[in-house]
């Protein structure tokens, strides 16, 4: 696995437990997978995605990513409904593995509780929380 | 509350991986146990990582993917026969499982055990190929197409679902499957595909209790695991006890 070190973490970006990121644009958030999470999985071959208009829990499975032969999930960081899926991935899901938080945004949505973004993690603590798994 | 869910027990045992024998199980009720375990995997009241060692009844089963279209009978007849299709969450797509074909699902944490997806699928094919040359049989890779393979013939198949870093479903064995059924698909979406067995291979009559035992004891040696075998009944009580 990569060292702690070598992940690439833009600073203005948020991030889960469960290796996504997010970033607030607007009253909307976009994210996606991080660093971590794509070298973790490996070449990624297929990307199975939510309906514009789906709503999920904080955390709740939305998505699912898989190498080959191997189904990964992906969670939504706060409860919200999906205003925007990220079709690119559909015929591209290698941009995963190459371009994780630029081209390969997954969803955008709208928080139930815009305060929830707070609650998530920042680029300091997240490196932090990568180095203990 | 059965022993291996206890707070303060293991904690030396960090290695320890639980297998277990669960015999013919119906594949609903086996997907419903990994369901249960997994979330006590990512919970953390279940400390171990296990192993369900299992054969299934006769059934076909879709990946995350699908599959349905490389099912090549009516559907309607497999029902005639009392043959179920199952949508699973696993990696991949088609396949068939029966009597005589060894199942392997380890509910483990990759994080833990510091792998990634594509390192922890290598070891499983690992596992597979070295099981079959105990047998005999010497299968080789494929990168394009996963799974272990004798020439042509695919011997064993593999597919997994990573739950917030824990891997549950597994690998399929073909020791001595019937492997007609197999006719009835392209199997993993591959058309011109034909499955072979150990037994087929090597002609010779294989029984599943000694592929168990060496099964066991090679996932110890590959994941570097001490291996502690605890009965499914303890288990599957276990698991269902919130139900």
């Amino acid at each position: 696995m990569k060292d702690v070190s070598d992940l690439i973490l833009p600073e203005n970006l948020r991030y889960t437990e469960t290796h996504e990121w997010a970033r607030k644009e607007g009253d909307e958030i976009v994210m996606g997978l991080s660093d971590y999470a794509q070298d973790q999985l490996g070449d990624i071959v297929f990307v199975e995605l939510p309906d514009v208009g789906d709503s999920f829990e904080g955390g709740g499975e939305f998505a699912t990513v898989e190498s080959v032969k191997a189904a990964s999930e992906v969670y939504l960081p706060v409860d919200g409904t999906i205003t925007a899926v990220n079709e690119e991935l559909e015929g591209s899901p290698e941009l995963v593995n190459g371009s994780p938080y630029e081209e390969a945004w997954v969803v955008r949505f709208k928080p139930a509780n815009p305060a929830d973004f707070e609650n998530l993690m920042d680029v300091s603590t997240y490196r932090t929380f990568c180095g203990d798994q | 509350m059965p022993l291996w869910l206890g707070e303060s027990t293991n904690f030396l045992e960090t290695y320890t991986t639980y297998w277990i024998e669960a015999g013919l199980l119906e594949y609903r009720q086996a997907l419903a146990l990994q369901e249960q375990l997994v979330e006590r995997r990512i919970k953390g009241d279940l400390k171990q990582d296990i192993v369900l060692a299992l054969e299934h009844p006769a059934v076909f089963t879709l990946g995350s993917r699908g599959g349905l279209e490389s099912l090549k009978i009516d559907p309607a007849l497999l029902q005639k026969k009392g043959i179920d299709i199952v949508e699973t969450g696993r990696g991949g797509v088609i396949t068939y499982h029966g009597p005589g074909q060894l199942i392997l699902y380890p509910i483990v944490d990759l994080a833990r055990l510091g792998m990634k997806v594509g390192l922890f699928i290598d070891r499983l094919e690992e596992l597979m190929i070295r099981l079959s040359r105990v047998f005999g049989v010497a299968p080789s890779r494929d990168v394009r197409n996963r799974g272990v393979w004798v020439g042509d013939d695919k011997l064993g198949s593999l597919g997994i679902r990573v739950r917030k870093s824990v891997s549950f479903h597994g690998f399929a064995l073909n020791v001595s499957t019937d492997l007609a059924p197999f006719d009835w698909i392209d199997p993993c979406g591959l058309t011109e595909t034909r499955m072979t067995s150990l037994e087929k291979v090597s002609a010779k009559s294989i029984e599943m209790a000694p592929v168990l035992q060496e099964a066991r004891s090679l996932y110890g040696e590959l994941f570097g695991q001490a291996m502690e075998t605890l009965s499914f009944n303890s288990v599957y009580a276990g698991a269902t006890e919130d139900q």
